[in-house]
């Protein structure tokens, strides 16, 4: 769900605006109440993603289990209220979640990180350090592909042993050598001087 | 002021590792259950895990962190899934939950399930918290989400949720097993 090499005109737009119009078509979306419109609105969505030329490859799996959800939404809402209110519900979702996609398709993950930070930066004056935001964020990026490795080394070991397929013998050495890594890793930036004093203040 | 600035450091890093193991379990290939494929994942797992050894805010956080990222568009969540749709699509309350389930968990752990000194009440006590905030939070979030979304009534909401609970179940027993383990022998976790 990355924005992979999106170079349309739509990635050229600043994400907050992109952002805050999506929370307004969001917010739009629930007040119309009728089907028709609400075809109309899909098709602009799916005309947008056109444009932006996406990839619709990379929405298969996300649009599978969207596909599954709704289709369960629309039976049981059809059955309990009527068929007109189930069409007008799901193409709702529908519609929101391909304007959805058209902003996250278009829209570099470090441009959408920078834009959560900035909400999130009057947080400051109650105590949070946005530079250790930014540390969390990268660390746990980092950390994802180092705990595979563990998990595989783990696996292994109890593999030998016997026990790979007791879950207790996997995850508890797991855990363990996370917050193994997680105590080395803290050491290691205090003995490099990592500074996260808050320059803003 | 320096001891200050290290233990912060340290609690960044703890955050980061278990919202890490949150992501990773993301990438344990789903289980599929019956004909209907209803991915079932360890994620909640890990959510559970996070508030248990971590405790509240850190827990919170561990559970924040990934929301976020995946948010912002890495694709961490259950079968690649990410991006600005998960929060406006049906299943958007569920990852809501997961903050507030990590919380709940953290807070009964620190203030209830840790003061217990035997290793058999604490195993009781633990899942309990786990089944209030792992089980109860989330769907807690999560039910009348989807209800408020779709338009469905809370009732049927509800009951297309059932689908997730035998796996919840077994999670919240394997949380709990390893989490009591955990503070056993890796003291001072949360203090």
């Amino acid at each position: 769900m990355i924005a992979a090499h999106n170079t349309s005109y739509l990635a050229k737009l600043p994400a907050g605006l992109k952002f805050g119009a999506l929370l307004a078509i969001s917010i739009g979306l629930y007040l119309i109440p009728s089907w028709q419109a609400l075809v109309v609105l899909l098709i602009g969505s799916l005309l947008l993603l056109f444009s932006a030329r996406v990839k619709f490859q990379q929405l298969r799996t996300a649009l599978i289990t969207l596909l599954l959800i709704l289709s369960f939404v629309f039976i049981s809402l059809g059955m309990q209220t009527n068929w007109e209110n189930a069409w007008v519900s799901v193409l709702r979702l529908l519609t929101m979640c391909m304007f959805a996609y058209a902003v996250s398709l278009t829209t570099t993950f470090d441009a959408m990180l920078e834009l959560f930070q900035q909400v999130a930066s009057p947080l400051r004056y109650v105590g949070a350090n946005p530079a250790q935001i930014s540390l969390g964020l990268s660390l746990a990026i980092r950390f994802i592909p180092e705990l595979k490795r563990v998990y595989l080394e783990v696996r292994e070991a109890q593999h030998a042993r016997g026990l790979a397929n007791n879950p207790l013998a996997v995850a508890v050495p797991l855990v363990i050598r996370s917050l193994r890594i997680a105590d080395d890793t803290a050491e290691a930036l205090e003995a490099r001087g990592y500074d996260s004093a808050d320059k803003l203040k | 002021m320096a001891t200050a600035t290290s233990s912060q450091t340290r609690n960044t890093v703890y955050v980061a590792i278990f919202a890490a193991m949150i992501a990773a379990m993301g990438l344990v290939p789903p289980i599929v259950i019956g004909i209907v494929p209803v991915p079932i994942t360890l994620q909640t797992l890990g959510v559970m895990l996070a508030g248990a050894l971590l405790g509240p805010i850190r827990g919170m956080l561990s559970s924040l962190v990934v929301v976020v990222l995946a948010l912002a568009g890495l694709p961490l969540l259950a079968g690649g899934r990410g991006g600005l749709a998960v929060l406006l699509g049906p299943t958007g309350g569920y990852l809501l939950g997961w903050i507030f389930g990590s919380l709940v968990i953290g807070v009964l752990f620190k203030y209830w399930v840790l003061r217990q000194k035997s290793q058999g009440t604490r195993i009781v006590t633990g899942l309990l918290s786990i089944l209030l905030g792992g089980i109860g939070i989330i769907y807690l979030f999560g039910i009348p989400w989807t209800s408020v979304v779709t338009g469905l009534d809370l009732g049927t909401s509800a009951l297309g949720s059932l689908a997730f609970i035998p796996g919840d179940l077994i999670k919240a027993v394997v949380a709990t097993l390893v989490a009591v383990t955990v503070h056993r022998s890796y003291r001072g976790l949360m203090r």
